[in-house]
């Protein structure tokens, strides 16, 4: 698997760990390429609103095809990142004071507004290289290593695959597997979960670097239905190990009746948080079950991409994605191709919107937005052409939306008048350009 | 498992086959609109020869390649293996030609337009023959794209080939050689 | 959970095998745009994207299909 690989928790915008196998299959795989090369590239522009994260990245993926359906993929990807991102505090009627991830200084969030922590800015360059070896007429093979690096994160990646044709290919096994193993160096050092947020200068909470271990395992079948259909069914497993908490992100500690966040001086002399907040604290493992089906049908010219995926979790969170594609051809050499995504995700286990501060600290909490309830939706339209050279470009404008809740028996006193989702609001604006040979 | 459920089925069809034994086969020429009868002597390699026998007076006839030995090529204009193949047949009948080879490459598109298509960017010094019933491939128990049968100069099919690997030429190569070679 | 295994492994036992086209008729198949990862850099991108802002990731994409030839 080839593509873009790598994760960071520093910034909203981590990369994707694309050592899950499901990330991305060279197309010399299943369609027979002629020998030669084939780029494919794109710049990439996503931005959320209200001075939240925007990232442009630019990538690069290049497969040479050689004699007998062998293939070399390699994949760079350099991503820059700026803006702001949810840290996990609350909405108050008071303004809020943070110490910074790396403990230098202090940032102040108005009343009433999301608690942004604006201090990142990151630049994050990614590659992979996998090669594609059929062997014994109905075998293939593919093994890949992928690896990445930001300012706090770095990542190291595995992984192989091994695919067999039965019924004269119409059906089609795979299994594969991927490893990989990060490591954080968090900018100031890494927190000590469920210690508080400190004045400027005090380090005392923070320990060194983190690894984190991801093991992922899939199988899957596809099979030609008809001359127009063809649909796949996947089985994936991953298993992830070691420090997997957000080390910038915090917890509220709030007062049992007002339900308001505990305020807190900061030592004489110094500049520090206004309020009572402590580092937040996922468990150190993590195994995911997914079940995914795809088709994808001809219909006369055009062509219907469905798509359903089901995950489930030992934090207990379950989400569904249904992903649907329609590709509209105009004329010979352009297509139009409208994309609705629906995606719903249940809370973890420990997702708090706050810790009443005269209750024992639990083992685990978080208030990462991205750890809750919410439903997201994208819609957006891609237009692709064959150029005059006969290359393929392409744009696409996608808008992406999350609301999340939480009921109301979940709040406490002022909490219910003043708690709001951090919804998200982002575009996605990207375009492709694919030459060879 | 599953290979030996599509063997079972091979020959099955040559079974089918070989009770039918004097139906004919129905090739176009789209040049010309040259009708042709042809019938398809089909058999896995276990069940020896089956004589191919003469249809209509206008048509291309299988039979009228006895004495000669015959590569049939099945291909269509979407395989991408068959734009290596075509380079390499072309070779092959310039280089054995004289010896008696004939390569006759039976194109299964549903539309013979994609065929022209394909003849424009990877033009063929062999026959093309056109079977857009797919009942010649059917006969042979096509199983994969391309495929290709050497039949010898008695007509029996000696050897086939399910794809095209540029890897393997050497080994078709010496398949062709040793066909022409036999006496037969 | 156990029906969706059940499925899995009945499309890959005798449903399966008697499913499916002849080897000349994936003209359909062959075509780029019926691929199961038509875009391998956008499918990546998208990827990237869902991964850091939801909880749930992968899952999908792998071989099969397409013209079947070789």
């Amino acid at each position: 698997m080839a593509a873009t690989k790598g994760q960071s928790i520093s910034v909203s915008l981590a990369s994707a760990t694309c050592a899950l196998l499901g990330g991305v299959t060279p197309a010399a795989v299943q369609a027979q390429e002629e020998p030669g090369w084939d780029f494919n590239t794109s710049l990439l522009y996503y931005g959320e609103d209200a001075d939240r994260v925007q990232d442009l990245s630019i990538s690069v993926l290049a497969t040479r095809t050689f004699m007998d359906d062998r293939a070399l993929t390699m994949g760079l990807t350099v991503d820059a990142l700026t803006g702001a991102t949810p840290n996990g505090g609350q909405y108050q009627a008071v303004p809020q004071t943070f110490t910074s991830p790396s403990g230098n200084a202090v940032f102040t969030v108005p009343a009433g507004t999301l608690a942004l922590d604006d201090s990142f800015r990151d630049t994050r360059v990614a590659v992979s290289a996998n090669w594609t070896q059929p062997f014994s007429r109905l075998y293939t093979f593919d093994a890949g290593l992928s690896a990445s690096k930001e300012y706090d994160y770095m990542h190291l990646g595995a992984n192989a695959k091994i695919s067999r044709d039965f019924n004269q290919r119409n059906t089609t096994v795979s299994a594969g597997f991927a490893y990989a193993a990060d490591s954080l160096n968090p900018v100031g050092g890494t927190p000590t979960p469920l210690t508080p947020m400190a004045d400027v200068g005090d380090l005392s909470n923070r320990i060194g670097d983190q690894d984190k271990d991801v093991v992922d395992f899939v199988v899957g079948v596809t099979q030609v239905i008809s001359r127009n259909l063809v649909v796949q069914a996947n089985y994936s497993f991953s298993d992830s190990s070691g420090y997997l908490n957000d080390p910038y992100k915090i917890v509220s500690l709030v007062d049992g009746i007002t339900g308001d966040v505990v305020p807190r001086t900061p030592a004489p002399g110094l500049q520090g948080p206004s309020h009572e907040y402590v580092f937040e604290s996922r468990p150190d493992q993590r195994t995911k079950h997914s079940l995914y089906g795809q088709a994808k049908y001809y219909m006369n010219g055009k062509v219907l991409d469905a798509s359903y995926r089901y995950m489930t979790d030992d934090w207990d969170i379950d989400s569904h994605t249904v992903d649907l594609r329609f590709r509209w051809p105009v004329g010979e050499r352009s297509y139009f191709e409208p994309h609705l995504r629906y995606y719903t995700q249940t809370e973890a286990n420990f997702y708090q919107v706050g810790l009443v501060d005269s209750v024992p600290l639990p083992m685990y909490a978080s208030s990462d937005y991205r750890l809750g309830n919410f439903d997201a939706i994208t819609a957006g339209l891609k237009y692709g052409w064959t150029t005059r050279n006969d290359n393929d470009m392409s744009v696409r404008l996608e808008l992406y939306q999350q609301r999340g809740s939480i009921p109301a028996d979940r709040l406490i006193g002022s909490q219910v008048g003043l708690f709001e989702y951090p919804d998200l609001d982002a575009v996605i604006l990207q375009f492709s350009y694919r030459f060879g040979r | 498992m599953f290979e030996g459920f599509s063997e079972s089925r091979a020959l099955t069809q040559t079974s089918l086959v070989l009770d039918h034994r004097h139906r004919r086969q129905e090739l176009e020429l789209k040049k010309g609109n040259f009708r042709t009868g042809a019938i398809a002597a089909l058999c896995a390699l276990l069940l020896g020869a089956l004589p191919l026998i003469a249809g209509a007076a206008d048509s291309l006839q299988l039979s009228d390649y006895r004495g000669k030995v015959l590569v049939l090529d099945f291909w269509a204009s979407w395989c991408v293996p068959c734009r290596r193949s075509f380079p390499w047949m072309n070779e092959m009948q310039q280089k054995y030609g004289d010896d008696g080879l004939v390569i006759v490459a039976v194109n299964l598109d549903n539309d013979a337009s994609d065929a022209a298509e394909f003849l424009k960017a990877y033009p063929a010094e062999f026959t093309i023959a056109y079977d857009p019933t797919r009942e010649l491939a059917r006969d042979y128990a096509v199983e994969a794209m391309p495929s290709s049968f050497v039949i010898g100069r008695d007509g029996t099919i000696i050897e086939s080939h399910l794809g095209f690997k540029v890897a393997k030429t050497e080994e078709y190569e010496a398949a062709i050689v040793s066909a022409l070679r036999k006496q037969p | 959970m156990k029906i969706f295994v059940l499925v899995a492994s009945l499309l890959v036992t005798a449903g399966c095998s008697s499913m499916g086209v002849e080897p000349w008729d994936r003209d359909v198949l062959a075509k780029d745009e019926m691929q199961l990862t038509t875009d391998a850099l956008e499918a990546a991108t998208d990827d990237h994207i869902y991964f850091s802002k939801e909880a749930s990731s992968g899952g999908r994409g792998f071989g099969g299909g397409g013209c079947g030839c070789n």
